[in-house]
């Protein structure tokens, strides 16, 4: 049982990392959708990072940055160029994905590919960023629900135009937004080779990118809800793994199911709770007149 | 601001260069992206020149690449008309991959159970079964979309994975092949293969596919539906206005888009593999997005692009084994062609505003 406990918190790091890089993203109205890229780039550079240029943590440092400026390349081409946020989030996806492959096929080659140290224990048999990932999702409740630059922040996905008429910048805002959710992903996926596999491999993130964005919705964009989805996400993950190997008496491709449809069900019967930023997703022309 | 005129029906020349200038930016991107990727391909320390002849000659140089091209364009075409149709009216069917695979259930279940009816038979009842299969799946995300406000991207990437695990559960435990190993479904009657034609064989799905693509794009052009369609993507509010029932539009794209990625499933089973494997989906619904997006919308250009992508996607292999250039070149490729053409919009604003503005001084 504190077996299942600890497999479970570990699969849920990058589960939470990853969604509340979306929920920050969002939650000043970027919507973004290369996740599953920018978790493939944060795995491979911080594959090859820890591997060449000394240890996990500049590893992580260098993934964070790498998604902090794809993220940045999202917030820029949807604020100042006004592209169409869901476009030019896939593009992204694309070349993210493709950029890791490469870095990893440039440097590794075809060779064996040997593994990296895993993160360390401090206590309870759990790695550090274990601990930053919970600390994180309590330090964005706090910034978000707690402080003015948060509620600033908040405003900006929720009506943009009142937000600007009260002199917050919107392009800044969403500028900052945009790149720190970008780094989170790329941390999310930096984390999966440092905790589970030691190497890079393309298949790495299957689907995790994709599932962080439902949990974003299923946490109805708020932090300490996007906690408690990651950790459910994680132990259903966690018990299907169980499950086909030794058998629980349901198929285990029945328990992988679960969270899909849970999460389903959760935007059908929980209105109140899954509520959305009302400006996910759309950009903010200050010069348009009409209003959101 | 700009006046309102009623424009003559222009001539076919003037209509020529208007296309032709409309070409431009795809003409720039494409150039512009393969620089790129020839600059890229120069540091890794690989010849460009051989690179690109090798991705871009691989499927004229004999039939048999040839016909690995026109298969491999078939799903493609079809997921990126999945993408298309939706995105026609605004909506975004991440769910290709899903449609794609519960198409093949259906066609592979049809073909096991009922393995011994003849051809005449068996055939159209897999592929009807593939068809409706899809449309089902999509469905279910377009009734959540439109009863219950469900973000479409949300259900229909959710539905993708629901559906692996259900391909997974066939193909492991209920229809599984042995003597396969790995996830793989015994094979479907002979009754319900797509006839082959030509040396080497090519499967007739492709022309299938070919006089599908010419009638979808006739029919978006010149039905009532077509039409719809579109004033429902360009504004939905002045579209409902205007007594279009939006709700209805957007729900029928995506449920016309299950059903072309179930036909892609359905065909898949019964022209390529002949039964249900792990992993039949392949990369068609990002390639599928990024054909949708390189050619806009346009169920016209869908085909050529899709003819495009696949012509790259079967020449990366032997780009690499001749040049050494990785295989991911074409993916960046791809994608920083999707990203130019998208800066192209904004060049081509800004011109234009410039051009207004000096206009207007």
């Amino acid at each position: 049982m504190s077996d299942f406990i600890t497999l479970t918190i570990t699969a849920m790091v990058p589960f939470l990392f990853v969604a509340q890089g979306t929920m920050l993203s969002g939650r000043a109205g970027i919507f973004n959708v290369s996740q599953e890229g920018l978790m493939l780039l944060g795995a491979a550079i911080g594959y090859l990072v820890s591997l060449k240029w000394g240890g996990n943590l500049v590893g992580l440092l260098v993934a964070a940055l790498a998604g902090a400026a794809f993220g940045a390349i999202l917030g820029w081409a949807t604020t100042y160029l006004r592209m169409d946020q869901f476009v030019v989030g896939l593009a992204l996806f694309f070349l993210s994905g493709g950029t890791a492959s490469l870095l990893y096929r440039v440097v590794i080659g075809a060779d064996e590919p040997p593994r990296i140290r895993p993160l360390p224990d401090i206590v309870f048999g759990q790695d550090v960023l274990v601990f930053v990932a919970i600390g994180l999702s309590a330090l964005l409740w706090w910034w978000l629900y707690r402080t003015d630059s948060g509620m600033r922040l908040r405003s900006v996905g929720e009506n943009p135009k009142a937000a600007d008429s009260l002199g917050i910048n919107v392009t800044r805002t969403r500028m900052l937004a945009a790149s720190l959710g970008g780094g989170l992903m790329a941390v999310g996926g930096a984390y999966l080779p440092m905790a589970f596999s030691g190497v890079y491999a393309d298949g790495i993130v299957a689907g995790r990118g994709w599932l962080a964005i439902a949990l974003a919705f299923f946490g109805g964009w708020r932090p300490q809800l996007i906690l408690a989805g990651s950790l459910f996400f994680a132990a259903m993950d966690v018990l299907a793994q169980r499950a086909q190997v030794s058998g629980i008496g349901i198929p285990h491709q029945f328990v992988s199911m679960l969270p899909y449809v849970a999460t389903l069900l959760v935007m059908i019967f929980a209105f109140r709770w899954a509520l959305v930023p009302q400006f996910l997703g759309k950009n903010y022309d200050r010069e348009s007149r009409i209003t959101g | 601001m700009s006046t309102v005129t009623v424009a003559a029906r222009p001539s076919v020349g003037e209509r020529a260069k208007a296309a032709g200038v409309a070409a431009i930016p795809y003409i720039l991107a494409v150039l512009v992206a393969f620089v790129v990727v020839a600059i890229i391909i120069a540091l890794l320390g690989h010849d460009p020149a051989k690179a690109f002849r090798a991705v871009l000659t691989n499927s004229f140089r004999n039939r048999t690449g040839m016909v690995q091209t026109l298969h491999k364009w078939v799903p493609l075409t079809l997921l990126a008309l999945a993408f298309a149709i939706p995105l026609g009216a605004g909506r975004f069917n991440i769910g290709g991959e899903g449609q794609m695979i519960l198409g093949a259930t259906g066609a592979v279940a049809m073909g096991i159970l009922l393995s011994d009816l003849p051809t005449v038979v068996l055939l159209p009842l897999l592929i009807v079964a593939g068809v409706a299969a899809g449309a089902l799946w999509a469905g279910i995300s377009a009734w959540l979309m439109q009863q219950f406000k469900v973000n479409e991207i949300l259900s229909t990437v959710l539905l993708n994975f629901v559906s692996f695990e259900i391909l997974d559960y066939l193909a492991s435990v209920v229809w599984s092949d042995p003597g396969a190993g790995g996830a793989v479904t015994t094979a479907i009657g002979a009754g319900g293969e797509l006839p082959r034609i030509g040396k080497p064989p090519m499967h007739i799905g492709v022309i299938l596919v070919a006089l599908l693509a010419i009638a979808a794009a006739f029919y978006a052009r010149r039905s009532v539906a077509g039409f719809e369609l579109r004033a429902v993507g360009l504004n939905e509010r002045a579209a409902k206005l205007h007594g279009i029932r939006t709700g209805k539009v957007a729900v029928m794209s995506m449920i016309v888009a299950g059903a072309l990625a179930g036909l892609a499933g359905a065909i898949e089973v019964a022209g390529v593999h002949h039964r249900m494997l792990e992993g039949i989906q392949s990369n068609f619904l990002i390639l599928g997005i990024i054909i949708g997006l390189i050619a806009r919308g346009s169920l016209t250009a869908v085909p050529f692009v899709a003819f495009g992508i696949a012509v790259l996607e079967v020449g990366a292999g032997s780009m690499q084994r001749t040049s050494g250039a990785p295989v991911e070149m074409v993916l960046i490729l791809e994608g920083l062609i999707l990203l130019f053409l998208l800066m192209s919009d904004w060049v081509t604003d800004q011109l234009r505003l410039r051009a207004s503005r000096k206009a207007a001084a």
